[in-house]
């Protein structure tokens, strides 16, 4: 009985050590599928976007197998540093979270753009004195906007400065009424266009730098996954990424 | 171009893979936290004092605290706690997210299932234990033949409950970034910018939790022979 019993327990063993042997370098990629055009659901319901392509290309050019995992934005730094993810790569603003990560070089400028209803009797930063504002939570431009933040003048005059999970419902909220503009990297915004309900505002609120967020002391990783970046720029794969998801646009800035 | 309009069919079969999960996630708790919430009722019961308030401590705390807390909680904690990391902790192809997940779920549903049990034994009257001493059975015998069978009747209903409450929680599985229906969905209007994965997300917790209630029902029937 216990004979026939052993190499059960053996593959079980096998199965919890995952004895595969032969492992392939991984590079697992974290990002928040709700964030369009960097990283989404294709209709086909695969994940893509331009942050995704790059990785995989990176990934390729290493001889990595590329994971991509989508997270929950509010767990990121716990999915980091307890080693789920090698990176978070999505769209993730390096200015005023400096000293967090060890960050790439800055690879795409964005801004944050204010958004809102094409009738909208909003059109300058002062117009927005006295409405209610949306953000996504635990971002730059929501920490700015705070009365202790770096665009207090402008987050002062607000009548609520609201924060939801995803800018997803952000959009969804504007769209309903229940606020009157939403502060959304431009990226994003662009890709909110389409649907012909929205305009952006001229001036944006604030600029800030892109980069690829690595674990603090994983300089090893970033050092590497930045070089491959920069070979890419120069050699033209990165534009050709970047045309096929900014309607033609090349928005890097890393190599130049 | 890549943000084409994502087609109705489109929609359905990528909920549908979602679905999948969400089921996963409903009989896999079921599995487990069934036959646990009924040790955990006998514990809480139990004549040894230090095990009865070790139940009565665990069912205060599980069902005392949010369940999304919870997962998150088990989902970290070898790690904050004991430094292993994360992906060690896969089974073959099981991301330990979707182990946590069910850990979770199963451990807080047990102490729900675990006072619905006791609430059924305790309504037993003493006169049946009596009446089944006197007629030579055994205290064993007693609970299984006797005990048991009625009390399963008298605890469908809320067990129906908490059965269909766990359908809509399993939405709560998002917050480890395990792709049930419900994150799906979310990933969808974000994309395409529509509602219509929420409405369908809806459509879809509606008719799950109509057939389960439906088989409750039926097996409520079933039992139902003395009368």
């Amino acid at each position: 009985m216990l004979k026939k019993l052993l190499p059960l327990f053996a593959a079980a063993l096998c199965l919890l050590t995952a004895c595969g042997g032969e492992k392939e370098k991984t590079f697992t990629v974290g990002f928040d599928a709700n964030f369009p055009p960097y990283g989404f659901k294709d209709t086909n319901g695969e994940y893509t976007g331009f942050d995704l392509e790059l990785a995989e290309e990176v990934a390729r050019r290493n001889g990595w197998k590329l994971v991509k995992k989508p997270i929950n934005w509010d767990a990121k730094d716990m999915e980091l540093s307890s080693g789920n993810i090698d990176c978070i790569w999505n769209g993730f603003t390096i200015n005023g979270r400096e000293g967090k990560y060890e960050w790439t070089k800055p690879y795409v400028d964005n801004s944050q753009v204010v958004v809102v209803l094409k009738d909208s009797s909003i059109n300058k930063h002062s117009d927005l004195a006295g409405k209610v504002v949306t953000v996504q939570t635990d971002t730059p431009i929501q920490k700015a906007l705070k009365p202790d933040g770096d665009l207090k003048t402008i987050g002062g005059t607000f009548k609520e400065l609201r924060t939801v999970a995803n800018y997803n419902q952000a959009v969804m909220e504007l769209e309903a009424g229940s606020c009157d503009a939403v502060a959304i990297d431009i990226g994003v915004a662009n890709s909110k266009m389409n649907s012909g309900k929205f305009r952006m505002l001229e001036d944006p609120l604030m600029k800030e730098q892109y980069g690829i967020g690595f674990l603090k002391g994983n300089t090893e990783l970033r050092d590497l996954v930045e070089k491959t970046l920069i070979e890419m720029v120069k050699d033209g794969t990165a534009a050709k990424i970047s045309a096929k998801y900014f309607k033609g646009e090349d928005v890097l800035i890393i190599g130049k | 171009m890549l943000l084409a309009d994502i087609t109705l069919f489109q929609i359905v079969k990528q909920l549908s893979e979602g679905l999948l999960v969400s089921t996963e996630i409903f009989f896999l708790t079921l599995i487990f936290a069934l036959p646990l919430g009924l040790l955990i009722a006998f514990g809480r019961m139990s004549k040894f004092t230090p095990l009865r308030w070790l139940c009565i401590f665990y069912i205060s705390v599980l069902r005392g605290t949010p369940l999304m807390l919870q997962l998150l909680v088990w989902y970290f904690a070898p790690f904050y706690l004991f430094g292993i990391k994360l992906s060690s902790l896969a089974i073959g192809d099981i991301d330990y997210r979707f182990t946590a997940v069910i850990i979770g779920f199963a451990l807080n549903y047990a102490a729900y299932f675990a006072e619905i049990y006791r609430s059924g034994i305790e309504s037993m009257p003493k006169g049946q234990y009596e009446a089944a001493t006197v007629l030579g059975y055994t205290k064993t015998q007693t609970f299984f033949r006797i005990i048991m069978p009625q009390v399963v009747k008298r605890i469908l209903p809320p067990i129906t409950n908490e059965t269909i409450t766990l359908v809509k929680d399993t939405s709560l599985a998002f917050s480890l970034a395990v792709l049930e229906m419900f994150t799906i969905a979310k990933e969808i209007a974000s994309a395409q910018t529509t509602m219509m994965p929420f409405v369908i997300a809806g459509l879809f917790y509606y008719i799950f939790n109509f057939i389960v209630a439906a088989f409750m029902g039926w097996v409520e029937k079933k039992l139902n022979y003395y009368r």
